[in-house]
């Protein structure tokens, strides 16, 4: 099924991508340029004296915080293989960074709070929860999302076994499982079924794909260490 | 989430300069959580990933962890599997794979409570917010604690490493401002009391470095039994460490601790003493886990846990004693 | 398709399973939009009373902050539309429009900033300063305020049906030879799909793009448009994949017109992600019920008297009713007296509303109890009390149903499951510390349909796309309707392209009640049809045609391919021969006269071992059987992935779900997924799924009933009836916990 609202491969969307913040200035003036059209009946949060007493007006008449002021910090990232240059504010989480800043919506928000493994991505290989990762700390390691999993129409053996095993339904999760399952038959716990489901606890399928996920995930592992024997 | 400055460090003194309103972040697992309700408002972060606080090792006397190793290369160490299955257990049964693998071991000792009123501002607490009262107490209080729990507070203590490792009776390394000092950690975790807010011996600035667990062969023989509502993913409703030392049938040694039920991690010495010099049975040791809930003090909702405890002891006991 | 022969299905990947292991399935809260700025929610932390102020000073002093909506700053909203407007509103009121609370974690603001965490941060700077009025919500203590609704599922709310010369059902129940009573509880629960409700609203020149979590892209559309004030053609209300809703995103809740609102004032596109948290007051919940039932039997177990009372909880500004009785008790057995009724509890608390099997997942754990506790006193195996219990004609409305085969549900689960080989006698079986038992319980769900249209276009690459504004929530839409479009065009299902999730499409109602496939699926045939005969009339008139100047009734269109005689031409190739770029075919279809004369039902039968440890009480579901009785069965593979996820769902509410409110103030204590708790990967045994492949074609032509809510009827049931008989303790409270089985008699044997 082809949408032509979905977007294509997602890193070739990327190039260095820059904050929503960053932008700040202009959007700002946007804004400030609307008010007086803005009917009457709603009042909005007094922004003039705001900006007057928080944001500095550079040569070109656009008004800014400064850096200091918003707090933001340089911020590099390196995701599926692809160099992100951000200007972010320190609190933004890996998950919110790949999200709104690196037009990388594949990672799922699902709790926010590291208890459900919807925005399960790779650091270094490594299988983390990406909602209580700051971007911050990100910085210098590899970082794998669902979109860097294929090459190109290729699916992963762990998403083509998905597919076959349907191991999903609404989807929403499903970013989340398979990087985890990725990171599951990398650490060799995939030795039973038993073994399978403790490992994949941390994802939470309110669907409840739970048996096809085993299903597909010792389908894949099967295959992984048949490559491995090779 | 408050505002704070990002802060790298390269040494551990460097670290160690943090001030009051500074937090030490190694995986975040715990203190991001909390700094996205603003239960926890560090100005400052110190990002410690960098401290050479790694490794475990494994000598005649005893096994020392660094404090930024994480949870789940620690649980599958040989040494650890084989020499000390409960704290290897105790790992494996907490969180999840992903958050097993960011979170350090320092940070899960000082992990914080659980209690839902504890992690809303807008609610009262006196751990949080010290005299603004407790809503737990007439409260939702099916999670709480029965033992350790003062007119001022009743929440449960969450980890479960921090069980096993005050059952085998590890110390803990802090490197401070003013240098290096040793603690047991059973005397690190501090009773409520009326000073719920203070949790841990611990001084601004002193950064856990390591866990020393004292070897004894017979810590082959333990157990970490966790009871939760779900199988996996769920912090304890009850949990059991326990070790024994075996002399044919008979019980030479034993140590016991509890988690789930205590405002800290609750070690159980005279459950252990009644042990000593019994014969291996199922109502031997029911009858010692019976001396787990002494001095509870239940809730409303979680009065079932007093029950819970003792069974939980005594089938932690079976299992370690192999009698299952 | 010919229509008179019977639909058969397939068994197929997932047509969108690519975009969803890819991260290209795009959700509410993903789609890219410019210029984009973030909303967040502020919710009340009290039940009732009025806010006396609100200080927004130091947040909208605090970095990015464009605007925060207040009561005491707010957007103009109307209120939303009623029942039977073609619409469902979750909210009673348009929130913001006065000082009021009602509930604890109502809306009272929306605070907007040009990045979430500036929006999030800044929102936690607002101080409510509240006059609090007093609460109920406890049901206990709201007991005395209860009431009969006006209607509970379109009857009244009590009813009864007599045998000749009876007076009374307790004159009934007097004259049973033998009789059960219980009652039985199921506490709060949250739908908690994994996707939060998200909304991103975009105005350009007056009209609203909006891409919003939703079951139902038109009704929302409607209700945007009343409660925004704009004409309903310039809403476009866009959500082509679904997170899971489970009921919750079936009604419009005042997130949407609020972001929306907001982003017409502002003049940027906003975007609003809820909180896990912020999910537990503002999108509904599963309400408290508490049913009584008594049923009185001759020995042999022939029912004579079925009391089923029922009491739901219920949000004192905002009516729902958690129908269970009503949808159980009136449908399931033949008994000669029948008496249900309902009651709520008005409590100030937030609204309910429809979740995964409204009434039925309630009301069969209490029905499905008490047959087993009739089982039990009656020494009658529970399938054999159930087949004696048969009915053949609905009991309540005495009509025939249009296709039931749980007869068959029941011999081919209890064969599949190995029920004869149970221990009958409670507690006796064991493995090791674990107390092994085994239970099973009956599974029905009404089966419904609605108007609906779709449209198919064949196309000149020899692909045809159907199109119809339902959703795919993870149900297998996509797939169903490829396959219903690909069986009656007779191509592959790679060759068919759906469209989902767009109120521009045609009508479709909302995909909830387990009706979507039933409802659109026959859409899909007749818009299937429809495409033909223009192709084959445009192949008759067009010059250029391979078969021009013939007549209609020597063309056919078989298997993708026009033909006439010898000849046999791919639709494309006809396409291509007509320079056209395409053909399209609109269909609709609702149900006809049959409405009146059948009763509609889909059935089951669920088969569970359970293991209780005798220790600590922990049940674990250890093996689980299902038979489902759901007419065609279009898109095996998707079906089946229903049925596992409705019985995950049940696994949940028998074992694990509750929200645990603080009685004073309805404070929340698990509003998180941490503590909230839903199975996990390690509580989900093997479960074996049987669908009878029956088709229903008096309901609909594809003969396909729904599939969505009945995997979770019965479950909850069948466990605590496998609890019962692991430890002969019979527990009615749900969910069923340690601290109900500590006790006893999972004492162990002291050795």
């Amino acid at each position: 099924m082809e949408r032509k609202s979905d977007h294509t491969a997602s890193d070739q969307l990327a190039p260095p991508c820059t904050s929503g913040t960053e932008d700040l200035g202009s959007s700002r003036r946007q804004f400030l340029g609307r008010l007086a059209a803005l009917s009457a009946g709603f009042s909005l949060v007094n922004p003039t004296a705001r900006a007057a007493t928080e944001s500095t007006t550079d040569p070109s008449g656009k008004m800014q915080d400064t850096p200091e002021q918003a707090g933001l910090v340089d911020v590099r990232l390196q995701v599926n293989g692809h160099p992100h240059r951000l200007r972010i504010d320190p609190r933004v989480t890996l998950l919110d960074a790949l999200r709104e800043r690196c037009n990388l919506p594949g990672t799922k928000k699902g709790c926010d709070q590291g208890a459900c493994g919807a925005c399960t991505v790779l650091l270094d290989g490594t299988r983390v929860v990406s909602c209580l990762t700051l971007a911050i700390m990100a910085q210098g390691k590899k970082i794998t999302t669902i979109e860097g999993l294929a090459q190109g129409e290729q699916l992963h053996p762990v998403q083509a076994a998905f597919v076959a095993c349907d191991g999903f339904q609404c989807g929403y999760c499903t970013p989340g499982q398979i990087m985890s399952a990725v990171g599951c038959i990398s650490e060799g716990h995939t030795k039973s079924e038993a073994e399978i489901r403790e490992f994949m606890s941390g994802n939470i399928c309110r669907c409840g794909a739970y048996p096809n996920i085993v299903d597909a995930i010792k389908v894949a592992a099967a295959q992984a260490k048949e490559v491995a024997a090779q | 989430m408050k505002a704070f400055v990002y802060r790298p460090v390269q040494s551990t003194q460097e670290a160690t300069t943090a001030g009051s309103q500074s937090a030490f972040i190694a995986g975040g697992t715990n203190l991001v959580d909390l700094m996205k309700i603003d239960v926890m408002t560090p100005s400052e972060l110190v990002d410690i990933n960098q401290l050479p606080l790694k490794g475990v090792t494994l000598n005649t006397e005893e096994l020392r962890i660094g404090a930024l190793e994480r949870m789940a290369q620690v649980a599958e160490r040989p040494e650890v599997v084989q020499e000390f299955p409960v704290i290897s257990q105790a790992l494996l049964k907490s969180a999840s794979a992903q958050l097993r693998n960011m979170a350090s071991i320092g940070g899960n000792l000082m992990q914080r409570t659980r209690c839902g009123y504890f992690r809303d501002v807008e609610t009262p607490c006196n751990k949080r917010n010290p005299g603004s009262g407790c809503p737990a107490f007439e409260g939702e209080n099916r999670m709480h604690a029965i033992l350790g729990v003062s007119d001022a507070c009743c929440a449960t203590h969450p980890s479960d490493l921090a069980v096993a490792l005050v059952a085998l009776d590890a110390t803990i390394t802090l490197q401070g401002p003013n240098g290096t000092r040793s603690a047991k950690l059973d005397d690190f975790y501090l009773l409520p009391g009326n000073t719920p807010d203070r949790e841990h011996d611990i001084q601004p600035g002193e950064l856990i470095t390591e866990v020393k667990v004292p070897r004894q062969p017979w810590y082959r023989r333990s157990v970490y039994l966790k009871i939760r509502d779900r199988e996996s993913y769920e912090f304890a409703l009850c949990s059991a460490a326990v070790a024994l030392q075996l002399d044919g049938q008979i019980v030479r040694d034993a140590r016991v601790a509890a988690g789930g039920v205590g405002t800290k991690p609750w070690r159980l010495p005279d459950v252990a003493e009644a042990l000593i010099g019994k014969q291996v049975s199922k109502s031997a040791f029911e009858t010692a886990a019976e001396q787990a809930a002494a001095g509870a003090k239940p809730l409303k909702q979680n009065a079932f846990k007093v029950t819970l405890l003792k069974r939980t002891i005594a089938r932690a006991l079976i299992q370690a004693g192999g009698i299952a | 398709m010919n229509p008179t022969t019977p639909f058969s299905g397939q068994t197929v990947d997932r047509v969108d399973g690519k975009l969803k292991v890819t991260g290209r399935a795009l959700y509410a809260a993903d789609h890219p939009v410019e210029n984009l700025c973030h909303g967040y929610l502020i919710q009340s932390s009290i039940p009732r009373g009025t806010i006396a102020a609100m200080d927004v000073t130091e947040a909208q002093a605090s970095p990015g902050v464009l605007a925060i909506f207040t009561p005491f700053n707010p957007l103009k909203l109307y209120t939303p539309l009623g029942q039977g407007e073609g619409a469902i509103s979750g909210d009673f009121i348009p929130l913001l429009q006065n000082p009021e609370v009602h509930y604890f974690g109502q809306t009272i603001g929306l605070v907007v900033a040009e990045s979430f965490e500036q929006a999030r941060d800044a929102a936690a700077l607002v101080k409510v300063n509240y006059q609090a009025q007093p609460a109920v919500i406890d049901v206990d203590a709201g007991l005395g305020q209860a009431y009969p609704p006006k209607s509970v599922n379109d009857l009244s709310a009590t009813v009864s049906v007599f045998a000749d010369g009876v007076s009374s059902i307790d004159a009934a129940l007097g004259e049973a030879e033998v009789s059960v009573s219980g009652t039985y509880s199921n506490p709060i629960e949250h739908h908690n799909p994994m996707e939060p409700h998200a909304t991103t609203a975009v105005w350009s020149e007056n009209r609203l793009t909006i891409y919003d979590a939703t079951q139902w892209v038109q009704g929302q559309q409607r209700n945007l448009a009343a409660v925004l004030d704009v004409d309903e053609a310039d809403v476009r209300v866009i959500c082509p994949f679904v997170g899971g809703a489970f009921g919750c995103k079936g009604s419009m809740w005042m997130h949407s017109p609020l972001t929306a609102a907001a982003a017409r004032v502002l003049n940027r596109p906003v975007k609003t992600v809820l909180t896990r948290g912020q999910m537990f007051t503002a999108v509904g919940h599963r309400p408290i019920v508490r049913q009584t039932v008594t049923l009185g039997a001759n020995r042999d177990g022939t029912l004579t008297a079925v009391k089923h009372e029922a009491v739901s909880s219920t949000s004192r500004v905002k009516l729902f009713v958690e129908s269970a009785a009503h949808r159980t008790s009136l449908a399931l057995y033949k008994a000669p007296n029948i008496l249900v009724s309902h009651r709520v509890v008005p409590l100030d608390i937030a609204p309910g509303t429809f979740m995964r099997a409204p009434g039925v997942a309630p009301g069969m754990f209490a029905l499905e109890s008490a047959m087993d506790e009739l089982a039990v006193k009656l020494g009658i195996d529970p399938v054999e009390l159930r087949l004696r219990n048969y009915a053949t004609v609905d009991p309540n409305k005495k009509l025939p149903w249009s296709s039931k085969h749980l007869d068959e549900c029941y011999r081919v689960g209890a064969e599949r499951f190995g029920w004869s080989d149970r221990h009958a006698e409670p507690a006796t079986a064991r493995d090791g510390d674990w107390l092994v038992g085994t239970g099973m319980a009956t599974a029905l769900y009404p089966a419904h349909r609605s108007k609906a249209e779709a449209k198919i276009r064949l196309q000149a690459d020899g692909t045809a796309s159907i199109s119809s504004a339902t959703h795919d929530l993870g149900t297998g839409m996509y797939t169903v309707l490829a396959i219903v479009a690909s069986q009656s065009l007779g191509i592959p299902v790679d060759r068919i392209r759906p469209v989902l999730g767009d109120s521009a499409l045609p009508l479709s109602p909302v995909a909830g009640g387990s009706q979507s496939t039933a409802s659109v699926g026959p859409a899909v045939l007749s818009a299937a049809e429809s495409a033909k005969k223009k192709l084959i009339a445009a192949a008759i008139a067009g010059q250029r045609s391979p078969l021009s100047g013939m007549k209609g009734d020597q063309v056919s269109f078989e298997n993708g391919e026009l033909r006439a005689g010898s000849k046999s031409i791919p639709f494309e190739q006809v396409l291509a021969a007509l320079g056209r770029a395409s053909i399209d075919g609109s269909g609709t279809a609702s149900a006809g006269e049959e409405e009146h004369q059948y009763a509609f039902l889909s059935f089951g039968a669920q088969f569970c071992e359970v293991r209780v440890n005798e220790w600590t009480g922990e049940a674990r579901v250890s093996r689980f059987t299902s038979v489902m009785d759901i007419g065609t069965v279009v898109s095996s593979k998707t079906a089946r992935s229903q049925v596992i996820g409705g019985i995950v769902f049940g696994i949940g509410m028998g074992l694990l779900e509750a929200t645990q409110m603080d009685p004073r103030s309805g404070w929340i204590a698990n509003r998180n997924i941490a503590e909230y708790l839903v199975p996990t990967n390690a509580d989900v045994p093997k479960i074996e799924v049987e669908l009878l492949n029956f088709p229903d074609t008096v309901f609909n032509p594809l003969g396909a009933r729904g599939i969505g809510e009945i995997g979770i009827a019965g479950v909850p049931s069948a466990i605590a009836n496998a609890i019962f008989n692991a430890t002969g303790k019979r527990v009615r409270d749900l969910p069923i916990r340690p601290e109900s089985l500590l006790t006893e008699p999972g004492h162990p044997n002291l050795a």
